[in-house]
């Protein structure tokens, strides 16, 4: 049996000033060329695990470490950052903050650089990195010209450009739209099976990469809460941790089939196996009528873009004649891929932006939650930031004196949504990606929020990229491509017959019955048992 | 759109020349600028790097960088007039304040004018070297001196557009509050803002060896005809002006009375100066090899 390139036994660890340790008695190995998935809700200390990792536990933040931990044999004891970069690869969470040079092939060379590689060995490496990733037509761009997409693969060819044993990946794809998710865990799924490189990874949707792991390590709280094989930490989770269950382990568990899919492929063979597969749709995305008017005559919406343009002075435009009514209380989810103009319409809602052309009109005040919600924080405490009542709403009763800063992302954001709400009602919510890096029962307790906020009369528009999310919160989906609008309707019509855009569970099902959520497809496969 | 100009790699003889040979053509602008205060001299310096410009299709940044710099030439120009009280050529007396006479002479404008275009002169060249010489080759050039210092200002240069970036989304944030922070909480918030990106740009750094960094090997490349074009221009201009100043040519006295040496030898040796800028662009051969951009 190979020696693993991690081993971590009773290790632990507490972040200086911290009350509690965020790592507790981990033990665990991993063997050379294996592909983990670190799961867990936020909080649960994947990050730190994975900062341990490379290095920068408790190297670069302090703190206190105790048990042991190794990577390819080298004692965290002894050795930091320095030494572990030579068999890690780390990738964070946002691109931006972890480039560094200004031009693509720059920034592949910098780790080689850093190992004083011969001229020709560098050259190479890039090549090779660029050639393996799918970015070779990249390398003569500047990075503040690559899209998000873009950049992170950039970010993972300069992480493994000096071949690193061991690949760490704190959720790479939480700045990216599906498209761009799904190709980045293909590549790591690419460099794991052709390159044999340890990839160890931190992602709160575990239906993206469960398929590609050998192995899933959720923690709780710090501590290791199970260690398996993907279909066995599936059947773990419905019964401990349901919110890490992925949708369509979910609606097996719930229609009683065993074992739990840890992928739409295995999920299909096996309904099939059971003589459970249900005539999926006709193929495409269902009775999605782009930029349909809707209730005309009724009531008066609470805003209402009518052929709204975004040209640019450089050229091209963002949004191309949009019209879209919101009404009063209804909950709408807006999906696209990244440049589609889903921030650009919100901020168009909001008026911070002019349209070159249209015309948009407001019942009344627009709320809007951008994406970065630490943006909204400015003060030295919490409870400046907002009243009692809008910190009971953020449930941050009692945290009045800390720094906003020592928020959670979840905090921050919850905070942040109170803020915008303060002045009362609006006519019109509107977030921008707020579900980026949140867990499912943040996620849950966001849409709950944003329900009563619509049962108060307030239009809600999420942007979002999360077809789950917003087959739970959303009573209509709006899709943009290329700032027009393509599809909306129900939830049902555009996320049940889509690739991209579709649940999970549509995607099982075919869009079988236009079920969405785990219960509605617990439904459908009722009605194949009942036939 | 930054108003600091941004380099981006172009089909053009100056961008596929090596970051050495552009960055020294630069310099040898730059040098003109600071040897000389004659109008006419300054104005062909400012004129040769218009040519390279053009040729180097940064007119547009550089008309950015001169946006940035015309503002600070009139506060010269005024500030100078209003200081200065030398000169004989009296033009406006603005009476006594604090015990002190002011008046506006001929020289002192004339002296502010070529202060001020002197200023537009070096900015335009900066403006050129921002958006014409690749800052990754520069610092890589750098490494090999002063390693640590090569990468800061690599990550300084890198920080700035994210900063920019940080600030005008905290302000969309602040517009989007129902009470909108004042601008000393902004600033607090953008300067902690800054701090963490500084932090997770460090830890980037250090997971990818920056501690263990070595000095990089010695680049051997072999020499282009377009790093051979620029270096010789930047060495003809280079020998022009220091010949030129040697030579006594292109004096310029501000007071008492204006003296400008403007015969022949100044305006050849302008023409010649924006002549030598313009031939890497327009000589034979100057379009082989610039096409990958």
């Amino acid at each position: 049996m190979p020696e693993p390139i991690l081993l971590a036994e009773g290790f632990g660890y507490r972040y200086p000033d911290a009350a509690a340790p965020v790592l507790r008695d981990i033990s665990l190995a991993i063997e050379p060329g294996s592909f983990v998935v670190l799961a867990g809700e936020s909080g649960s200390g994947k990050s730190t695990l994975l900062r341990a990792a490379c290095g920068l536990v408790p190297h670069f933040h302090g703190g206190e470490a105790s048990g042991r931990f190794e990577v390819a044999g080298m004692s965290l004891r002894d050795h930091g950052p320095r030494e572990l970069a030579r068999v890690c690869g780390t990738v964070f969470q946002d691109p931006e903050t972890q480039v560094v040079m200004g031009g693509v092939r720059a920034e592949i060379a910098l780790a080689l650089e850093h190992r004083g590689e011969p001229l020709a060995a560098v050259a190479r490496a890039v090549e090779e990195a660029a050639l393996a990733l799918g970015i070779a037509h990249l390398l003569d761009r500047r990075v503040d010209t690559l899209s998000g997409g873009e950049l992170q693969r950039v970010a993972l060819a300069a992480a493994v450009a000096h071949r690193p044993s061991l690949l760490l990946l704190d959720e790479p794809t939480s700045q990216l739209d599906p498209v761009a998710g799904d190709e980045l865990l293909w590549l790591l799924r690419r460099l794991n099976e052709d390159f044999a490189t340890t990839v160890v990874i931190a992602e709160h949707r575990l239906e993206r990469c469960l398929s590609a792991a050998d192995r899933v390590i959720a923690l709780d709280r710090g501590r290791l809460a199970c260690d398996a094989a993907p279909e066995d930490f599936l059947a773990w989770a419905v019964e401990e941790r349901p919110a890490l269950a992925t949708p369509a382990a979910r609606m097996f568990s719930l229609a009683g089939l065993r074992p739990l899919p840890a992928s739409v492929k295995q999920a299909r063979s096996r309904l099939e196996g059971a003589g459970l597969a249900p005539g999926g749709a006709d193929g495409g995305p269902q009775g999605a009528r782009p930029g349909r008017s809707r209730r005309r005559g009724g009531p008066p919406p609470a805003a209402e873009l009518r052929g709204v343009w975004h040209e640019l002075r450089s050229g091209g435009a963002v949004l191309r004649g949009v019209s879209l009514r919101l009404e009063a209380g209804e909950r709408v989810a807006l999906m696209g891929r990244n440049g589609a103009g889903k921030s650009t319409l919100l901020r168009h809602l909001k008026g911070l932006a002019e349209p070159t052309r249209g015309r948009i009109e407001r019942a009344g005040e627009v709320a809007l939650l951008l994406q970065t919600p630490g943006d909204y924080l400015v003060h030295e405490r919490v409870d400046q930031e907002a009243g009692a009542d809008a910190l009971a709403a953020a449930g941050l009763e009692g945290r009045g004196g800390a720094s906003p800063r020592d928020l959670s992302g979840g905090e921050r954001q919850r905070l942040a949504l109170e803020i915008v709400l303060a002045a009362g009602e609006p006519a019109v919510l509107c977030l921008d990606e707020p579900t980026r890096g949140m867990d499912r029962a943040w996620k849950s307790a966001l849409a709950e929020r944003l329900g009563r906020v619509a049962a108060a009369g307030s239009a809600v528009i999420v942007a979002t990229h999360d077809s789950e999310f917003a087959a739970r919160f959303a009573d209509r989906v709006v899709l943009l491509g290329e700032g027009e609008v393509i599809a909306d309707g129900t939830p049902a019509e555009v996320l049940s017959g889509g690739w991209y855009f579709a649940t999970e569970v549509a995607r099982v099902l075919g869009g079988a019955g236009g079920a969405l959520t785990p219960e509605e497809g617990l439904e459908i496969l009722g009605r194949e048992l009942v036939r | 759109m930054s108003v600091v100009p941004v380099y981006r790699p172009r089909a053009t003889p100056m961008h596929a020349a090596r970051a050495g040979a552009s960055g020294a053509f630069c310099a040898s602008l730059a040098l003109v600028a600071l040897l000389y205060e004659n109008p006419l001299v300054l104005g062909g310096a400012l004129a040769a790097t218009v040519v390279a410009a053009v040729g180097a299709r940064a007119g547009r940044e550089l008309a950015r960088a001169a946006w940035v710099a015309l503002p600070l030439a009139l506060l010269i120009v005024a500030v100078n007039a209003l200081v200065s009280q030398g000169g004989a050529t009296v033009i406006a007396r603005l009476g006594s304040f604090l015990g002190r006479r002011y008046d506006v002479t001929l020289e002192a404008l004339a002296a502010g004018g070529a202060a001020a275009l002197r200023i537009v002169a070096l900015v335009a060249v900066c403006g050129l070297f921002s958006a014409a010489v690749d800052p990754d080759e520069i610092v890589r050039s750098l490494r090999r001196f002063g390693y640590r210092s090569a990468l800061t200002a690599a990550l300084a240069c890198r920080l700035v557009p994210l900063l920019a970036r940080d600030a005008a989304r905290m302000s969309d944030a602040a517009r989007c509050r129902p009470s909108p922070p004042g601008r000393v909480e902004l600033v607090r918030a953008a300067l902690g803002g800054a701090l963490e990106r500084s932090l997770d740009l460090a830890a980037a750094l250090e997971v990818r060896g920056y501690a263990g960094a070595r000095r990089p090997a010695r680049t051997r490349r072999p020499w282009s005809r377009h790093d051979l074009a620029f270096l010789a221009a930047a060495a003809a201009i280079a020998a022009l002006a220091i010949a030129a100043r040697a030579a006594g040519a292109a004096g310029f006295a501000p007071y008492p009375t204006t003296s400008l040496d403007a015969g022949a030898a100044e305006a050849g040796l302008a023409a010649a100066l924006a002549l030598a800028a313009a031939l890497p662009f327009a000589a034979p051969g100057a379009r082989l090899g610039v096409a990958r951009a």
